[in-house]
């Protein structure tokens, strides 16, 4: 079953580009550390997930969509440099004008005017896959055409194609950004995609820009690192994994089986990722790892909410059971155990079945009204992952983004407060009300979380 | 040559009256034509209640009972367990001898109280028939027609409280949102295994010998690209022709076997009063004539009882037509007589019309029944025989709405359930959650 790309402004089709190198680069990778059958099941199994071939040439199965041309012309030439994949030159669509970072723009303005062109492109796109599992939106939350358009597009994928799973990959935007009214946009496009979308899976530039600092040393990080992170984080969870059959089979429809494990309810979509081991290539040749020590560091990182293996709090320990409800005293100790409604742990490399998974089965990690048999499940595959002999992946459902979202929330109702730039808004049709709307959501999203 | 004399000897001895040889042969007919059927001696054994002959006729009993679906699954219960899993579902089919569930489970003893399960089976109805129909060996690509059924009552189910204590509202949402994905995901999967096969079967075109299907199935085309898989169909087939031969042989020789059948019932010792019997169709010469006296007497009063009804039903008619006509005459015959007659006409037209297509649906379908081969046709092209797409899909479409009107119905129900529970509960308010 194929996943049908939608790339959607400067940062989501800048990520995109990187997300197909790695799978690509991935899927052709000859250090797989398994047999060469495993290998051409496993490249098969990419293959007709997120490329078709024209005239043997791997075609990325995507859409890429801006209001400037620049990125997008220059994501087409990395592309096409000879001996890789492509981007099919027929499924692009820019203008000359960006959104200027205005939400309201890039949903009252670009959407309307360009949805019948973005939604025929997006349909030759679906026609060509035998079958389609759903789309994968990359965008980011903040800005303007990603957010405001992709928002719009969301709800219109969700008209349009509603037995296709939809899950949008989001880029958290700096704590310290640069647009002043990023948090409206963000509370915006968070509402509206809550509310069409399926899954968010939530990635975050804070925490990626830590990775590339202290785990992968890189001294001047460039957006393009960054992007690097991202996409490796992504290949992790969606590069083949075996299926319940057992050796060789892989899963046709990995979107729907993650769907299923992680957010069947309809108010908690937010997924976080996190990877383990993550490290320069340099150093990646000295070192080794085993699986309990892996899995132990992933557990901790789960816990404790940290966003990589590094500077992790070992006190953090799950509640006790059967303990009377917590007093005041110990609720400021116990707030930084991070609860989760539902894991999945993703295992890729050598002695992958000898991995013991008894860490994540612990009911005190799961909420009263969900254990792990419904909330914990794992994939697996002797395949090795980009060049790691051992490595593993964490998608979950937790308490994690309870934290920023509030902030984010409580930033633009100050600023919603004073009535600042809601004009901007105004200006194009997104009315105060809707903001109440999108504050009125998040917030129950917020209680919803913290009540877990 | 051989068998023909054997065969011609057989309805020789036949004639001459059950001869042991072709009783013998009658059992190992039968025998060979059921999956795994077991050793003919076994019968014999059976007959004098023999205990070795119990866990094999259990085991047979299990094999005849057990829907093939679940066979992978059941395959790895004990024998107890598939003993009650026997008695479980013969008493669901109406079983009338007590004796039987009194059996023990472990296969100790009771083999003739199993042979006579047995036969009450074979008697039923076309049990070795339905056998052979389900383990037939399929070439072509199938269309499953019309096999769903509307399986729910409209009613709630009766409320069942869990032991634990109150269930989270979350985890039901979560259950629900569950079961939505993997709805989702089915849809999915049938639309890309129907791309799949339209594909098989346009890449193929042509290359049937078979002009009227034109293109190959999937079993086909794997045998194409397998030549292995040819051996292994045609041991397949080979083997069902030899179990469709002796069902042929055993039909040629049952009546021998019931005779034979009513001399094990003879040596049963008398049972207490049977059990009420549902379903049965009992053979006839189980039926002790006395039995069949009393049947025809009340048949014939039902008869006669029926016929007053009728005449009564007739004079009653009559006199409320003349009454009516009566009452109409002294009204005026204008305009708007004849525009409330028309109207009239049309509201029973159409009520007749619902009502014969509601007739319809519930005999389900003018369509012949069973498993057909899908195969592609040009539309419109000549000859085109079988079972017409448009006329499957009508049907679909028309369970599917009654289905989508039974689910409305529960779920108004539910809501009205909420409603009224909310409104026992002072000072709450209920509010819909979003998508559930």
């Amino acid at each position: 079953m194929s996943i049908v790309t939608v790339q959607l402004g400067q940062c989501g089709n800048q990520i995109g580009f990187e997300v197909f190198d790695v799978l690509f680069n991935d899927s052709q990778c000859s250090q797989g550390f398994c047999s060469k059958r495993e290998n051409e099941a496993y490249q098969t199994s990419c293959k007709e997930r997120f490329f078709r071939e024209e005239n043997g040439v791997p075609i990325a199965r995507a859409v890429l969509v801006d209001m400037e041309p620049k990125v997008i012309n220059q994501v087409l030439s990395k592309a096409a440099q000879p001996g890789r994949w492509k981007y099919s030159p027929h499924a692009c669509f820019c203008q000359k004008q960006g959104s200027g970072n205005n939400w309201a723009y890039g949903y009252s303005v670009h959407g309307p005017k360009h949805e019948e062109s973005i939604m025929n492109l997006i349909q030759k796109e679906v026609e060509k896959c035998d079958s389609l599992s759903g789309f994968f939106i990359i965008m980011s939350i903040a800005g303007g055409t990603g957010s405001g358009l992709g928002a719009f597009l969301t709800q219109r994928l969700q008209d349009h194609y509603s037995n296709a799973l939809k899950m949008n990959q989001i880029i958290w935007p700096y704590g310290t950004g640069e647009v002043i009214v990023q948090n409206y946009n963000s509370i915006l496009t968070l509402s509206h995609l809550y509310r069409s979308s399926d899954a968010l899976l939530v990635q975050e530039n804070d925490a990626v820009h830590k990775i590339c600092a202290r785990l992968m040393k890189i001294k001047q990080i460039s957006f393009r690192d960054i992007n690097q992170v991202l996409a490796h984080q992504l290949g992790s969870v969606f590069q083949p994994t075996y299926s319940a059959e057992g050796a060789f089979h892989y899963r046709t429809n990995p979107l729907g089986d993650l769907m299923e494990h992680l957010v069947p309810h309809p108010e908690f979509k937010m997924l976080g990722v996190r990877n383990i081991p993550q490290m320069s290539e340099n150093s990646l040749a000295y070192s080794t790892f085993t699986w309990a020590g892996l899995l132990k560091h992933l557990r901790q990182m789960l816990i404790s909410d940290a966003k990589m293996d590094e500077g992790i709090d070992w006190q953090v320990r799950p509640p006790l059971p059967r303990l009377p409800p917590l007093g005041k005293t110990s609720l400021n100790r116990e707030q930084r155990f991070n609860t989760s409604l539902a894991n999945l742990v993703i295992l890729r490399g050598k002695d992958v079945q000898s991995a013991n998974l008894g860490g994540f089965e612990d009911p005190a990690l799961y909420t009263s009204w969900l254990g792990p048999a419904n909330a914990f499940s794992v994939w697996k595959t002797p395949r090795a992952f980009n060049r790691y002999e051992r490595s593993a992946a964490l998608v979950s459902n937790s308490q994690a983004f309870v934290k920023p979202l509030d902030a984010v929330v409580g930033k633009a109702w100050n600023m919603f407060a004073s009535k600042a730039y809601i004009h901007q808004y105004t200006k194009f049709g997104v009315e105060e009300e809707d903001f109440l709307d999108s504050f009125t959501l998040l917030e129950q999203v917020v209680a919803s979380y913290c009540n877990l | 040559m051989g068998r023909r004399r054997r065969r011609m000897d057989k309805e020789a001895s036949a004639r001459a009256g059950a001869g042991a040889r072709t009783l013998l042969d009658a059992i190992a007919a039968l025998s060979r034509s059921l999956p795994a059927g077991p050793n003919p001696e076994i019968f014999r054994r059976a007959k004098f209640d023999r205990p070795e002959a119990a866990p094999a006729l259990w085991q047979l009993l299990f094999r005849l009972l057990a829907p093939l679906q679940v066979d992978r699954a059941t395959a790895s219960l004990g024998p107890g367990a598939q003993a009650r899993w026997v008695k479980a579902v013969l008493c669901y089919l109406g079983y009338p001898r007590p004796a039987l569930a009194q059996l023990p489970e472990d296969g100790s003893h009771g083999s003739r109280e199993l042979l006579l399960t047995f036969s009450w089976l074979l008697a039923q109805g076309p049990l070795l028939e339905w056998l052979l129909a389900q383990t037939c060996v399929q070439l072509g690509d199938q269309v499953p027609t019309v096999e769903c059924e509307v399986l729910t009552s409209p009613g709630l189910a009766a409320i069942q409280m869990d032991a634990e204590g109150p269930v989270d509202l979350r985890r039901l949402q979560w259950l629900m949102g569950k079961l939505r994905f993997q709805w989702q995901r089915l849809i999915c999967s049938q639309q890309e295994q129907c791309a799949l096969l339209s594909k098989i079967h346009t890449y193929t075109h042509g290359c049937h010998s078979d002009r009227n299907l034109g293109h190959l199935s999937v079993t086909e085309t794997e045998m194409l690209r397998d030549p292995e898989g040819i051996h292994q169909q045609l041991r397949a087939l080979e083997q069902e022709n030899a179990r469709l031969e002796a069902a042929l042989e055993w039909r040629r020789y049952e009546p021998v076997f019931w005779q034979w059948m009513d001399t094990v019932l003879g040596a049963c010792p008398p049972e207490g009063p049977a059990a009420p019997m549902f379903r049965s169709r009992i053979p006839e010469h189980e039926c002790g004539k006395l039995e069949l006296a009393t049947l025809q007497e009340e048949l014939q009063t039902l008869q006669e009882e029926l016929q007053a009804l009728r005449e009564l039903l007739c004079e009653e008619v009559l006199s409320r037509r003349q009454a009516w006509e009566a009452q109409v005459g002294g009204l005026g015959r204008g305009p708007e007589w004849s525009a409330a007659r028309q109207t009239l006409q049309q509201n029973v037209d159409q009520e007749l019309l619902a009502l014969q297509q509601s007739w319809k649906q519930d005999r389900s379908p003018s369509l012949p029944q069973g498993p057909h081969r899908l195969v592609k046709i040009k539309a419109g092209s000549a000859g085109a025989k079988g079972l017409p797409v448009a006329e499957v899909i009508r049907l679909l479409r028309s369970q599917e709405a009654s289905l989508e009107a039974v689910l409305c119905k529960l779920q108004g129900q539910c809501q009205q359930e909420l409603a009224r529970l909310v409104g026992t509960v002072p000072g709450l308010i209920w509010i819909l959650p979003p998508r559930c």
